[in-house]
């Protein structure tokens, strides 16, 4: 028994568990959400308001639940004004949220002064009033009373019209000045979205019991909601391409385990081959095997991805030494001054600086003098100049934090700062330094505007851009060996560049063909992504622990 | 400290292999700018130069090196600078201010005029809807990430705005083409294909985790003591936020505000794809449902035919997007400098 009365006497000293208040409020909340939600699935015509749900159409239920929020967080914030729900409101409902609510009831007013009225020049007078009125009642009324009768009646307002199909799926509206045409069916969504929003926040705020408690509670729901909107859009961007890119990147997948040669040679003395047999793999994956447009039955993007790999090779084995190499500078070597300042600039001017910039200045500086030609090469120098800054920033970030004392460890036993630096401070910087590089290897494995200047030529390339030619081979005459040549000047496409391309060439019957390619671009890039921030964590904890 | 005093400073064998090493270097650059032809053996050249010195002197060498490094962004910011200047020229001299306040027509290649005013005004307009989505939104993630959010919530949500950032623009520009203009056009009777409100809207998505990940930088530099004295005085989390945290965070969060704006303005191929790319005014002139191009696509789609004046069209608008980011970029600098000096410390 003793355990219950502590669990009493706490309950006291914070207040009742859940007050008919907070019931009430936290059931609007929740029916503000839900219409909130099922907005967001009209919108997008998932569920048309004009469909039925439970023999009523999705409008009705719209509107009668904004109503229902509307009039209940009236009737909560007049209940707590008379005593009759207990509550800490403030004198007033506060500068930010009155401001706010003015420019919601600005916008009412002037859409029914201008719409519904028809006022071609009063309704800004009509705008203003309304705003002024909104704002005012939630300003100088007590909070309770101000701010639920100022948002609770717009949402009130916005169900009311949508329930009583003023703005049902029947309606249109042509805005006079802007080529588009609001029907019921994304205007009715449009309302719900924004009213449930209003509603939650300020039921909300009834469930913290207005004051400061009850700010918080509405501010977090807004900010929560924001979060989550941030997630739902990753998932819904990623999500989308994967279910209608999946299909077509998977297509025609064959694979298998056959027992056949494995290697075959001639042995000296012996007038014939001696074969091994063994287990062997078999893997083909049409879509990235194969060119476009060759003789298979499936199109595939080989050529894209090879010409990624290699101007994310070539982007990197520039940017990494030079970037790395400031870094060291300027942490272990420069003393803060004007130079740093200018460095520090034009690093930041740098990351800032819009691809396609970069792009122009390529095809102005590095095609002319590279061949005269679109060639990977000037494409992996322009990429290697947009890596740059972002491996000084980060390997600068990462030498930072590489404690001192181990360089006075190191310079206390005679050691060089040269050799600290190579043996000390640099392997202890290097996991920050390689998230680093993933990272921007994520970001510019990506880019297409300077590649699309620089290095591109043939919409729907069939053969892979032959790179290294001939092979390392003995030869007849001196030196005797000759090693493959490497021929970075030539066009090659790459994945953004291919996904571009498509488009360009209008969808049509290549849609799949897209979703494909840019399921593939979305793997490649976000697999770089996790995987650099996932080491970022597991060293951050290991440096941590 | 004059540069005269500080070559003073050096000893002789740093004077040596930087003296040695710089010209060789600046050879090599010069070449390539002027005769690309000889810059293959000047590169050996310094090579060999450096790989000698690196077994005779590797602590002054490395310290070259470095050095060297360091000049790298500085050359090519510079490289940058001038080659988009230099091709720049020909077209304002032909053209001057019409340029900047030219009417219609705006741009036509065959009777050779050029004027960058329909690429500004979507430029502004794209840029603006893009700003009214990512300030507001990405300042309230910022504020969840780094002062609302228990631990689970922070681990899911900051990594995904980071994942966010790195879809690319083109990918983004693909849904746009496909799924919102189709939506546009089917359930909002939109008569062109692309409109500056649905680019704004993208390019707004594509700046959001620019904003967020630099305003919860800011906003994570305000030390914590300044925190708890607001919460001694028994202010509720979202009363500190609001009255201490986010002022003194203030300029930081500006600076990422202005930094997404600088995003925003350099987003090309989401404006390409999904854009018309007319070069024309919208009809009547604030309608953002309606089709322009800016200064972004004007490049993307053009630059293929292009020759002459035209080319050098395209690069005034190159210029004009270069100075307008660079200043944004400098703003935002200068801004997060003093924020720095005023919280103390470099936390």
């Amino acid at each position: 028994m003793s355990l219950g009365t502590s669990v009493d006497s706490a309950e006291t000293l914070v207040g009742e568990t859940s007050t008919t208040r907070e019931y009430a409020s936290g059931g609007l909340v929740v029916l503000s959400f839900l219409a909130f939600a099922v907005g967001l699935l009209g919108l997008f015509q998932y569920l048309p308001v004009d469909t039925s749900v439970a023999g009523l159409p999705v409008a009705t239920l719209l509107g009668g639940s904004l109503t229902l929020v509307g009039a209940g967080t009236v009737a909560l914030g007049v209940g707590s004004y008379t005593g009759a729900l207990d509550s800490e409101p403030s004198h007033t409902g506060g500068l930010v949220s009155a401001g706010f609510l003015g420019l919601i009831w600005f916008v009412v007013g002037g859409l029914v002064g201008a719409q519904t009225l028809g006022l071609s020049t009063a309704w800004p007078v009509v705008a203003l009033l309304t705003g002024l009125a909104g704002t005012g009642v939630a300003l100088l009324a007590r909070e309770d009373l101000g701010v639920t009768v100022s948002a609770g009646s717009f949402v009130l307002l916005s169900g009311v019209v949508v329930l009583s199909g003023l703005v049902g799926p029947g309606w249109s509206w042509d805005p006079e000045s802007f080529s588009i045409v609001l029907t019921g069916l994304v205007g009715v969504p449009v309302i719900a979205l924004f009213a449930g929003l209003v509603g939650a926040w300020t039921a909300a705020r009834v469930y913290g019991g207005f004051g400061a408690q009850g700010r918080q509670t509405g501010a977090y729901v807004l900010v929560g909601t924001n979060a989550a909107g941030m997630l739902a859009l990753l998932a819904a961007v990623v999500g989308f391409i994967v279910v209608r890119g999946f299909a077509p990147m998977t297509e025609g997948i064959r694979y298998g385990l056959f027992w056949g040669p494995v290697t075959w040679f001639n042995p000296p003395l012996l007038d014939s081959w001696v074969i091994v047999e063994g287990p062997i793999v078999w893997f083909y994956w049409p879509f990235v095997m194969e060119g476009y447009g060759l003789n298979t039955p499936i199109d595939g993007i080989l050529p894209a991805i090879v010409g990624t790999v290699w101007l994310v090779v070539g982007a990197v084995a520039f940017a990494v030494p030079l970037g790395v190499g400031a870094a060291v500078f300027l942490t272990e070597y420069a003393e803060q001054g004007r130079f740093t300042f200018l460095v520090e600039i034009s690093t930041n001017g740098l990351w800032s600086t819009p691809s396609i910039v970069y792009g122009l200045f390529g095809l102005a500086f590095l095609v002319p003098r590279l061949g005269n030609t679109p060639s990977l090469l000037s494409g992996q120098l322009v990429l290697g100049f947009m890596l740059l800054p972002l491996v000084v920033i980060t390997s600068r970030e990462s030498l930072k934090s590489v404690p001192d004392e181990y360089r006075d460890a190191s310079a206390a036993l005679g050691v060089s700062r040269w050799e600290t630096i190579k043996s000390v401070v640099l392997p202890a910087a290097m996991p920050g330094v390689v998230t680093g590089v993933i990272l921007g290897v994520g970001r510019i494995a990506g880019e297409t505007a300077p590649i699309l200047l620089v290095t591109t030529s043939s919409p729907f390339p069939s053969e892979v851009t032959n790179v290294i030619q001939g092979g390392f081979r003995f030869t007849g005459s001196f030196p005797f060996v000759a090693v493959p040549t490497v021929d970075l000047v030539q066009t090659s496409s790459a994945l953004p560049y291919q996904l571009f391309a498509v488009i360009g060439a209008g969808l049509g019957e290549n849609l799949d063909f897209a979703w494909g390619t840019a399921l593939v671009l979305l793997l490649v890039v976000l697999c770089l992504y996790a995987v650099g921030i996932a080491s970022r964590l597991y060293f951050r904890r290991k440096l941590n622990a | 400290m004059s540069v005269a005093t500080r070559f003073e400073g050096l000893d002789t064998r740093s004077r040596v292999v930087g003296g040695v090493g710089s010209v060789l270097l600046a050879l090599t650059v010069l070449s390539f700018v002027l005769a690309p032809g000889l810059t293959g053996s000047l590169a050996l050249a310094f090579a060999a130069f450096v790989a000698v010195s690196v077994l005779v002197d590797e602590e002054h060498t490395v310290g070259f090196l470095l050095f060297v490094t360091t000049t790298s962004t500085v050359v090519i910011l510079a490289f940058i600078t001038v080659y988009l200047l230099v091709n720049a020229v020909p077209v304002v001299r032909e053209m001057g201010l019409y340029l900047l306040y030219g009417s219609d027509p705006f741009w036509d290649t065959s009777a050779n005029v050029y004027s960058l005013v329909p690429m500004v005004w979507g430029t502004v307009v794209t840029t603006l809807i893009a700003t009214l989505v990512a300030a507001p939104l990405g300042v309230a993630g910022a504020v969840f990430i780094s002062e609302i959010a228990p631990d689970w919530a922070r681990e899911i949500v900051k990594p995904a705005v980071e994942m966010l950032a790195g879809i690319p623009s083109i990918v983004y520009g693909f849904i746009g083409f496909t799924i919102i203009n189709q939506f546009m056009q089917q359930e909002l009777s939109l008569p062109t294909f692309g409109s500056l409100f649905v680019t704004g809207f993208v390019v707004g998505i594509m700046a959001l985790p620019t904003v967020v990940s630099v305003a919860e930088d800011a906003i994570a530099s305000v030390p914590d003591p300044m925190r708890d004295g607001a919460q001694a005085l028994g202010a509720t989390d979202w009363q500190t936020t609001t009255s201490v945290t986010l002022p003194a965070a203030f300029s930081g969060i500006s600076a990422a505000v202005l930094l997404g704006v600088g995003r925003a303005v350099g987003e090309t191929m989401a404006a390409t794809v999904i854009l018309g790319n007319v070069t024309k005014l919208p009809d009547p002139l604030v309608d953002v449902f309606g089709n322009t191009i800016t200064l972004t696509s004007l490049i993307a789609s053009q630059y293929g035919n292009a020759s002459g004046l035209h080319f050098s069209a395209l690069f005034a608008a190159g210029v004009f997007l270069f100075v307008t980011v660079m200043a944004l970029s400098v703003g935002s600098q200068l801004i997060e400098r003093r924020m720095r000096r005023t919280l103390g410390g470099d936390a």
